[in-house]
């Protein structure tokens, strides 16, 4: 004999409270927080290493770095001055809210004005793992082709931002910007696009005033 | 490649339901998958027979209930299946997504001791 119960709850109920803290966290103190996500190889170390540069000194600036082994990512940023902690996911493809929360603790969120999630290179699983964060931030790179956005939607569809990174080498490749962005704003509307090279330091500039703008508006909120 | 730690989630879940309903062991489990979740379920279903493993949970048959896309045209307003990147009748691609994306535990079955025969009041 046997009997049926229902459940009727969401398997990763858990992550989806552990962000819910975070987010309402993050607004009690003020501090702005970003999960940018792309597949690996895409930038974003380089993307952040620039951006500890530029703003490191004029605002409260710190970075959270997932992968899956090594601590590369945390000590190349580290070395621009500002606070940069690496977490192993030791073999997950994402990274989970409660991961945030301790690493939140230990970079003592609370005297920051910006804090960046810099998480683990993948196109598919993040998109499944809410953290909390204001905004999620796409980098696509245009060695990955033109054809990603549509290929794996989710991620794109939830993104306030899509930086094409990598357009010095645009014109070795076939990538077709157009076609990129018809994709990407056919599922995200009124996604903002930011253009640029990180590694030659070309298009910078929209960024930053991109996250600067984000972080105003967030605390008006 | 997260279907360990939403089988583990799925064990964890069905033995703290079960206890909330007398204990036992559990002998069935219905899953809510939809479409556009990013999660595997030939993987899922090996990862739970693993997960579940010298638990009260062993053994038992997963059935996977795959939610198909609902997606609702941001422009005009119909809704449809498919993909998010065919078009609506409209013309339009993408939309909100209404039904697609579920990871839910619907239900499950617990075992349940022999009923009493009438008029044995132990």
């Amino acid at each position: 004999m046997s009997k049926e119960i229902e459940v009727a709850r969401d398997v990763l109920q858990d992550n989806r409270q552990n962000a819910e803290a975070n987010r309402q966290r993050f607004g009690r103190e003020g501090v702005y927080v970003v999960n940018l996500m792309s597949g690996p190889g895409a930038g974003k170390t380089t993307l952040l290493e620039r951006t500890a540069e530029a703003l490191g000194k004029r605002v409260r600036m710190a970075v959270i770095t997932g992968d899956i082994a090594t601590t590369r990512d945390a000590d190349r940023i580290g070395r621009h001055g500002v606070p940069a902690l690496q977490i192993n996911t030791g073999g997950a493809c994402h990274i989970e809210a409660y991961q945030i929360s301790r690493a939140a603790d230990i970079l003592k969120s609370g005297k920051l004005d910006l804090l960046v999630i810099e998480n683990v290179g993948n196109l598919v699983c993040p998109a499944e793992f809410d953290l909390g964060e204001h905004d999620k931030v796409m980098m696509l790179s245009c060695t990955e082709g033109h054809d990603k956005p549509g290929k794996y939607p989710l991620m794109f569809q939830e993104s306030r931002a899509l930086i094409l990174n990598k357009m010095d080498l645009q014109p070795h490749t076939n990538f077709d910007v157009e076609a990129a962005l018809a994709d990407a704003r056919a599922l995200n509307p009124t996604i903002d696009v930011v253009k640029m090279s990180a590694w030659k330091g070309e298009g910078l500039q929209a960024w930053f005033d991109w996250l600067l703008a984000r972080m105003a508006a967030t605390r008006r909120i | 490649m997260h279907e360990t730690s939403v089988a583990q989630r799925m064990v964890d879940t069905a033995i703290e339901v079960a206890d909330q309903n007398g204990g036992g062991r559990v002998v069935g489990m219905r899953l809510l998958l939809g479409e556009m979740t990013c999660v595997e379920p030939d993987t899922l279903s090996f990862a739970f027979g693993v997960a579940s493993r010298g638990t009260r949970v062993e053994g038992c048959p997963l059935e996977i209930v795959r939610v198909p896309t609902r997606l609702r045209c941001r422009t005009c307003g119909a809704e449809r299946g498919g993909e998010l990147l065919e078009p609506c009748a409209c013309g339009m691609p993408g939309g909100e997504v209404l039904a697609g994306r579920e990871l839910r535990l619907a239900t499950i079955d617990i075992e349940e001791e022999a009923a009493l025969p009438a008029g044995d009041q132990r």
